[in-house]
């Protein structure tokens, strides 16, 4: 695994913005180093909506505004002396299964990522225990990297 | 029972009363609802027309929890007037809510969609309460369900005379068989991938004929996060330690109770309600370590979460081979 080839998983939050930050700091004066910003997409449920006009609103919405999250981390990570062509941007669409967390993990593999960064919102355990935590099952799963997690 | 085609077409609630009869008394003639939008004026001696047949409003649906009554005005206990069937309907009505468990609060919805989708996928299958969904004259989604012919499971496990020792041995794995197989119920929604949404002891009920656990009410549904069923396992969770311990426990009914028994400490009891005890085996040493295990799974101590159904039962059913051989 390269340990250059870095991908940061996002999804559009404050915690988020903390570890393209991070990121950001300790990886522009690497050489070579190459960075992924990944957002892992998953619609918002149909069933919360009362029609369909407010379901494909709310999508357009959330649509916008990790369009300008990711442009922001984009500006973010060059500005702190990252080459160009070294930051790119992928979405990937998820469902409910397979989860957030082993998208991603399969996105590192495949891409061959040596380096793994997410933030970290801090749940408690009672929240852990009903929402899940991408960042703990990312450390407990991740193999062939190294795993980053900033809060 | 008079035919279910109607000639000429009956409009009155007197009418269709008259022509169908159904096996109650009315003592009010009110007024024929296509449409289930307002469902605060559809009440006793109303008919309910949709999905082709007609119902004949008795009342409104009560939820009885704690002792207290809680009216559901948009769910209506029902006859169908073709057949004489009891039913009930469930109108149409999207409500997104806080639901508090413990210290967290959930943004939770309330869709007729997610119930509709769910009896389609369960239609025929005995673990789950049976009906079928209709669109009214304005759209709305009813829900037309059989009523379970049995009782909660809660009420059944509270009325068992005997001492917990004599229901832990005697009566308890047989229970646990039940639930297991209600467990892998809830594993079919999820194969699917549909969440229960609000799993409790009230919403599992026992069926008279068979002893056959049966689930009921999916219409709950709460934003998809990253452990999309969690919640369910948070509710199989609970009656686990109900069925478990023959009701809950909490650290004031010790208190007052067994004032000089084992010290029960927070890491004792439930993540979320810290007042009741999971780790049932200090209160009942005969229950075994393994199934302790699954308990404390649930406890404020816990650092590992059962966020599958698989995973739960892959501790649990070996807990009840070691039950059955003791």
């Amino acid at each position: 695994m390269d340990f250059k080839n870095v991908l940061i998983a996002v999804d559009a939050s404050d915690n988020a913005r903390r570890a393209v930050d991070y990121a950001a700091t300790i990886l522009a004066p690497a050489p070579q180093t190459r960075v992924t910003l990944l957002y892992v997409e998953r619609a918002p449920g149909r069933d919360h909506f009362e029609t369909d006009e407010a379901w494909l609103n709310q999508c357009r919405l959330e649509h916008d505004r990790v369009f300008d999250f990711l442009k922001d981390a984009h500006a973010r990570l060059t500005e702190a002396g990252l080459p160009e062509e070294a930051v790119q941007e992928r979405k990937v669409l998820c469902s409910a299964e397979p989860s957030i967390a082993q998208t991603i993990l399969d996105v590192q593999q495949e891409g061959g990522y040596g380096t793994l960064i997410v933030g970290r919102r801090g749940l408690t355990k009672g929240e852990e225990f009903l929402f899940g935590s991408v960042s703990t099952k990312l450390v407990h799963n991740a193999k062939n990297c190294a795993v980053w997690v900033v809060q | 029972m008079p035919e279910a085609v109607l000639q000429p077409p009956l409009l009155s609630v007197r009418a269709l009363v008259e022509h169908f009869k159904p096996p109650v008394g009315v003592g009010t003639y009110g007024t024929v609802f296509t449409d289930t939008t307002e469902f605060m004026s559809i009440s006793y001696g109303d008919v309910i027309k949709v999905g082709g047949a007609h119902y004949l409003v008795l009342g409104d649906e009560r939820e009885r929890r704690f002792g207290m009554e809680d009216p559901k005005f948009w769910v209506k206990r029902c006859i169908e007037l073709e057949s004489g069937q009891y039913r009930i309907l469930k109108l149409e009505f999207q409500e997104t809510f806080d639901q508090h468990i413990g210290p967290l609060t959930i943004t939770c919805h309330r869709s007729a969609a997610k119930e509709a989708r769910i009896l389609r996928l369960v239609a025929g299958d005995a673990r789950f309460m049976q009906g079928q969904a209709h669109r009214d004259e304005r759209g709305n989604l009813v829900r037309v369900l059989e009523r379970v012919a049995g009782r909660r499971l809660d009420l059944n496990v509270e009325d068992i005379h005997a001492d917990h020792r004599s229901y832990f041995f005697e009566l308890y794995p047989d229970i646990l068989e039940r639930f297991i197989r209600a467990c892998h119920a809830i594993h079919f929604l999820h194969s699917h991938g549909e969440s229960h949404g609000d799993i409790r002891r009230d919403h599992l009920y026992v069926d008279h004929a068979t002893g056959e656990y049966c689930w009921i009410d999916f219409d709950y549904g709460y934003d998809t996060t990253e452990n999309p069923f969690g919640l369910d396992l948070f509710g199989l969770g609970n009656i686990l330690a109900f069925i478990t311990g023959k009701g809950v426990h909490t650290t004031q009914d010790r208190s007052q109770d067994d004032p000089a028994g084992p010290a029960i400490t927070e890491s004792d009891c439930s993540l979320f309600f810290r007042h009741r005890i999971v780790n049932l085996r200090k209160l009942f040493p005969y229950v075994p370590e393994d199934l302790n295990r699954v308990l404390m799974h649930y406890s404020a101590t816990a650092e590992v979460y059962y966020e599958t159904v698989p995973e739960l039962l892959a501790d649990l059913e070996p807990c009840l081979h070691t039950l059955r051989r003791a």
